[in-house]
């Protein structure tokens, strides 16, 4: 359904992505590994197209010069000139590293926001999903989002996305700052929405170690470029894959 | 009680001239100096639709408030759109984009004190021995519904949600698909009709004049400083204060000093408490 072919993304002369091809199937979780700057945050922008927006923002203010080179195929369509706010519409859905909760918004508030292109039906039924798998939200509803604990974040974050109704959820390092045993639930939760809404994911991670069960396909990203790839299977085996991120 | 009836009275006539302005810093980041200069357009509009075209009363302010939203969108679609996000350049081209219309305006045949809108309602009555003219207690109560109808808008309409989500994060509102620019366009057209009403509403109480748009300006600057950039509660709560502290000095003082009170207001916010009363709050931004 989401296919990438040949990302590049220029910050003046810096490469920080090169020839980076990635491909998602229906209902599949694809995970994009690497250290910090190896350009996993950069390849979200792009697949998001924030990076369009950033280059725009830049160009304005006379900063850096961002040139981005490559495709992306989506449901048939070629979107790489799609702004942001318009490949939302069409179901690619970021949520962001470091969250981006809205701070001076409360949790209901935050997720009703997040319900912009949703009919007020869709609203209802994923409000009412949202609480059903991130349950300690439900408590929370009336707290400003700048008052959770990282977790709780986390959780309101991707709630927050999944009220955009997206096919495709790209979550940038929704493991950030979490104690192990949360990041295991999250992982968990991952995959139980992609089980239960059939919606495919993208996650880019640090921590391999809880995210690489629940995967079907990895890329593993160093300085810009998908060094190794391959299934769930074959990276856990890749004995460069486990000295890297399983330490053994 | 005249103190308490006409601050009431000049506290909801500031929080009126300075809720377009805060709409729009809070959504965009764009403090539009162009602010007053919209105020004064639409008064003026008003006049000529209804002393050259003959135009019903009511018909012209909605003609005249349909236009104005025209030029806010306009301004910001094809002008500040090009030096979004420099906050100087922002104010140095609002503010100029404010003086040509003003002075355009002045040029354009708009002196002396002799054009008026008619009140809303005429007559007055007394409350407590005090008299008040109807259309001041109107402001009252066209004030209240405003607020209360930015207030309904803003927390329980999708278009309100979104631009409140826009004022906190604008990038990760992009990624929820709300569109920025559009949503930017729409918060200066929206504030540049909150400045018409204003006009609409507080013109008919003096006259047209070129310079109520530097005075309205002052005003709502003042009101967005003391009640901190961009929040709404903070200049409803700031524009009373302000407004009644105005009318204490024009009764224990005389009324020259009611300018030197906003800027006096200004000055102590920014010396004691820079980000207002409820600006950024700080805490949550430690927090994070």
């Amino acid at each position: 359904m989401f296919e990438a072919l040949g990302l590049m993304v220029f910050y003046e002369n810096m490469l920080a992505l090169n020839n980076v091809s990635l491909t998602c199937r229906d209902g599949q979780i694809i995970g994009v590994f690497g250290a910090n700057s190896a350009g996993k945050s950069t390849l979200m922008y792009a697949l998001s197209g924030l990076m369009l927006d950033i280059q725009r923002k830049e160009q304005m203010q006379g900063g850096e010069r961002i040139t981005i080179r490559g495709k992306v195929n989506y449901l048939g369509n070629e979107i790489m000139d799609y702004q942001p706010a318009r490949r939302a519409k069409a179901g690619i859905v970021l949520c962001p590293e470091r969250r981006r909760i809205f701070p001076e918004s409360s949790v209901l508030e935050n997720l009703k926001i997040g319900g912009y292109l949703a009919t007020p039906a869709q609203a209802k039924e994923t409000l009412d999903y949202v609480f059903s798998i991130f349950p300690a939200l439900t408590k929370l509803k009336d707290r400003l989002g700048g008052f959770l604990s990282g977790g709780e974040q986390q959780m309101l974050a991707i709630g927050r996305a999944l009220m955009a109704q997206p096919k495709l959820l790209l979550l940038d390092e929704p493991l950030l700052g979490l104690s192990p045993a949360i990041q295991y639930w999250l992982a968990k939760s991952i995959k139980d929405i992609r089980d239960q809404r059939g919606t495919a994911i993208i996650v880019a991670e640090q921590y391999a170690r809880p995210i690489m069960p629940i995967i079907d396909y990895g890329y593993i990203l160093e300085n810009g470029s998908a060094v190794v790839e391959g299934g769930r299977a074959d990276l856990m085996d890749n004995p460069d894959v486990r000295a890297a991120y399983f330490g053994n | 009680m005249e103190i308490l009836i006409y601050g009431l009275i000049n506290s909801v006539s500031l929080a009126l001239m300075a809720l377009g302005f805060t709409l729009v810093y809070g959504v965009s980041r764009l403090p539009n100096f162009a602010h007053g200069s919209l105020y004064v357009t639409v008064g003026f509009v008003t006049w000529l639709l209804l002393n050259r075209l003959g135009l019903p009363y009511p018909v012209a302010m909605l003609v005249s408030l349909v236009l104005i939203a025209l030029v806010g969108a306009a301004t910001y679609q094809f002008i500040l759109v090009r030096i979004r996000g420099m906050a100087i350049s922002e104010i140095i081209a609002s503010y100029a984009i404010g003086l040509a219309i003003l002075e355009g305006l002045r040029w354009g045949g708009l002196k002396g004190t002799t054009l008026t809108l008619p009140v809303f309602a005429q007559g007055s009555v007394d409350i407590l021995d005090v008299t008040v003219d109807f259309h001041r207690l109107l402001v009252i109560l066209l004030g209240a519904l405003l607020v209360g109808g930015l207030w309904m808008f803003v927390n329980h309409t999708k278009l309100g949600l979104a631009l409140k989500g826009m004022a906190q994060d604008e990038r990760a509102a992009l990624t929820l698909g709300i569109d920025s620019d559009r949503m930017a366009v729409f918060s200066m057209a929206l504030g540049a009709v909150m400045a018409g009403l204003a006009a609409l509403v507080l013109m008919p109480l003096g006259n047209i004049v070129v310079e109520s748009g530097y005075h309205v300006l002052i005003m709502a600057v003042a009101v967005c400083i003391v009640g901190g950039l961009g929040s709404w509660t903070g200049a409803v709560l700031a524009a009373f204060i302000i407004g009644f502290a105005q009318i204490l000095t024009t009764a224990w003082m005389g009324p020259h000093f009611q300018v030197v009170v906003a800027l006096l207001a200004i000055i102590v916010t920014l010396i004691s408490r820079p980000s207002g009363l409820f600006g950024r709050q700080k805490e949550l931004e430690e927090r994070v």
